[in-house]
């Protein structure tokens, strides 16, 4: 957008150094521009793709490529059937694998969490952006889990929540009874979503506070000399005027539930107790790495592919809609 | 008014205990980690009563902790660098020069963001053994900076954007070549957005593990995030040294927080607002 602004502005200067003798029109001089550049040495005039060259190759060698070469291979088989199509016959087996089962249902689990996932960080942003007492001391407080890696994470909660660990140690001394956090089918997935949004809250939060700086400040202080209360600054000038960015943190948060969580999976559970803790990544890795199922397991990620444009195609769709509202 | 005054003071207090409930797992681990293993069974909360370091100078040397360390920091130090130099080569060509298909080219550049590492795991490591890469230090940097790649091209080239094409049009016109004018202007110019991506893919690459696992199979290669998770079944019965090797791996990021934090909140602000 800048160079659209400060062109007409530079171009009679330079054009008048490069020595045009007959004063042309500006929209010409436009054009002779790049001209002039591109009819230099032989080596000036690939400089731009020589340049991109090293990007755009292993762009397209590594990510690219292999994109479409995962999604032929998983309708082809594994072991003794390699290289043989097999139509459809990897994702039937899929969906007839109950861990592949759970590891989908996990990923319902994961969409109805995601609106606690966005409002915490979103309501803190808030609070941050209204300046409570100390709010520079939380922004940096609050971010730091976000830069620790899923598996220091996942070990330090590994220490915390072990049946032993001090969690237990501080409810039995309350009189609650030890609780196998990690080793109940129907709590550990619950413990490794809590304790993701834990570390990476902060990021989106970042994101957010982001989001505020573009805000009208005007409107919150028309707001507030009206006498609103809290939850009517949030719900009618807030949550409006963020729309795009409430959008955007959905979106990344969803993504990053989706992708980043093999780290703790690894660490804290192993995909148990009784494969109640697998999500698509970890079937992936575990069905290429373990079970040597590669044709199985690029199944499975032309699944979580899918799963993610539809994540993407959803954003794309509301920002339409709220486009069409402004 | 007064309301959301009064309000401000009550938040605060929610707030704080977020904060340490923030910070207090590192604090508990560090704590554990100078214990000996008889003061943690008898009491894992008390703080203790000597800084000692045997147990990390445990999980640095017989742990293989510190070898793991060294393997991470040279793939970190030659992935970043690469990034940065591919990154900011292609964001100035994208951005200030003109040339046919540039917008197609950076369009696939994007392409890239949307293909997460999960979805090419399987053929990504058949390619990588099929040249013979996999197992060794060039292919892990080659994904690293293949992963990263697109988000750097794409933050470089949204900054470049923002330098106005004069300066470029007055070194072209004093015969500046097109790379003359990368490594005299574009390179100082860029010192700002090359920090912010720059620490932002080191912490990417320094907290992977998933594509050092399949990447790098073998022991002595490992990265310094592999040897963490491999701590958990060796030493669960001996938890000081297993806080040691998780600490060990997270004060090279606490130090690049505590120095570096604004940075890498404008990298994450900046690829949010950009988008």
């Amino acid at each position: 957008m800048p160079i659209g602004n400060t062109q007409p502005s530079v171009r009679p200067a330079s054009a008048g150094r490069a020595g045009g003798a007959a004063p042309t029109p500006a929209a010409h001089r436009h054009g002779a521009q790049p001209r002039r550049t591109r009819g230099g040495l032989g080596a000036e005039r690939f400089a731009p793709y020589i340049l991109v060259l090293p990007a755009v190759l292993i762009i397209v060698l590594l990510r690219l490529y292999p994109l479409l070469l995962g999604v032929n291979f998983s309708f082809t088989g594994d072991g003794a059937q390699n290289g043989t199509a097999v139509g459809f016959g990897n994702y039937r087996e899929l969906f007839g694998d109950p861990l592949f089962r759970t590891a989908l249902s996990n990923v319902g689990l994961l969409v109805l969490l995601l609106p606690v996932a966005v409002a915490i960080p979103g309501l803190l942003a808030t609070f941050i952006y209204l300046r409570v007492p100390g709010h520079r001391f939380y922004r940096s407080v609050y971010f730091f889990p976000a830069v620790l890696s899923p598996v220091i994470v996942g070990a330090i909660f590994n220490l915390l929540l072990a049946f032993d660990g001090p969690l237990n140690a501080v409810l039995g001394s309350f009189g609650v009874g030890p609780v196998d956090w990690l080793g109940d089918p129907d709590i550990a997935m619950f413990m490794v979503v809590g304790v993701h949004i834990w570390a990476t809250f902060g990021m989106a939060l970042v994101v957010f506070l982001a989001g505020f700086a573009t805000l009208d400040a005007a409107l919150l202080d028309a707001a507030r000399v009206d006498g609103a209360s809290l939850r009517q600054v949030v719900w009618h000038v807030i949550i409006p005027s963020l729309a795009r960015t409430i959008q955007f943190v959905f979106v990344t948060t969803m993504i990053g539930m989706l992708t980043s969580m093999f780290g703790l999976l690894f660490v804290m559970t192993s995909g148990g107790p009784e494969g109640s803790t697998y999500l698509p990544e970890y079937y992936i890795w575990i069905q290429q790495g373990q079970m040597n199922r590669p044709a199985l397991a690029s199944a499975a990620s032309t699944i979580l592919f899918v799963i993610m444009l539809v994540v993407g195609l959803l954003q794309i769709k509301l920002l339409e809609r709220s486009g069409k509202e402004d | 008014m007064s309301r959301l005054r009064l309000g401000r003071w009550l938040i605060a207090i929610p707030m704080s205990l977020l904060a340490l409930a923030t910070i207090y797992p590192l604090l508990f681990t560090a704590n554990v980690a100078m214990k000996t293993r008889r003061d943690y069974i008898l009491d894992r909360f008390g703080l203790t009563d000597a800084l000692r370091w045997e147990n990390i100078s445990t999980a640095w040397n017989s742990v293989g902790m510190g070898r793991y360390f060294i393997n991470s920091l040279f793939v970190v130090t030659v992935s970043v660098f690469l990034l940065l130099l591919f990154g900011s080569m292609a964001g100035f060509a994208l951005s200030q020069l003109r040339f046919r298909g540039s917008s197609a080219l950076f369009l696939g550049c994007l392409a890239g963001l949307f293909i997460p590492f999960q979805v090419i795991m399987v053929p990504l490591a058949r390619i990588m053994a099929d040249t013979a890469l996999i197992d060794t230090y060039p292919g892990l940097i080659l994904v690293y900076v293949a992963q990263f790649l697109p988000f750097t091209v794409f933050l470089m080239t949204s900054y470049y954007k923002g330098i106005p094409p004069e300066i470029v049009d007055a070194a072209r016109i004093d015969g500046s070549t097109v790379y003359g004018v990368y490594r005299r202007i574009m390179l100082p110019l860029g010192t700002p957005a090359l920090l912010s991506v720059g620490i932002l893919n080191a912490l990417f690459c320094w907290n992977d593990v998933l594509m050092a696992l399949v990447m790098m199979p073998s022991a002595e290669h490992r990265t310094l995030m592999i040897g963490v998770t491999s701590l958990r079944g060796q030493y669960s019965d001996n938890i000081p040294t297993f806080a040691s090797g998780v600490l060990i791996a997270a004060i090279p990021v606490l130090l690049v927080y505590l120095f570096l934090q604004r940075q890498i909140a404008d990298g994450v602000a900046a690829g949010s607002t950009k988008g």
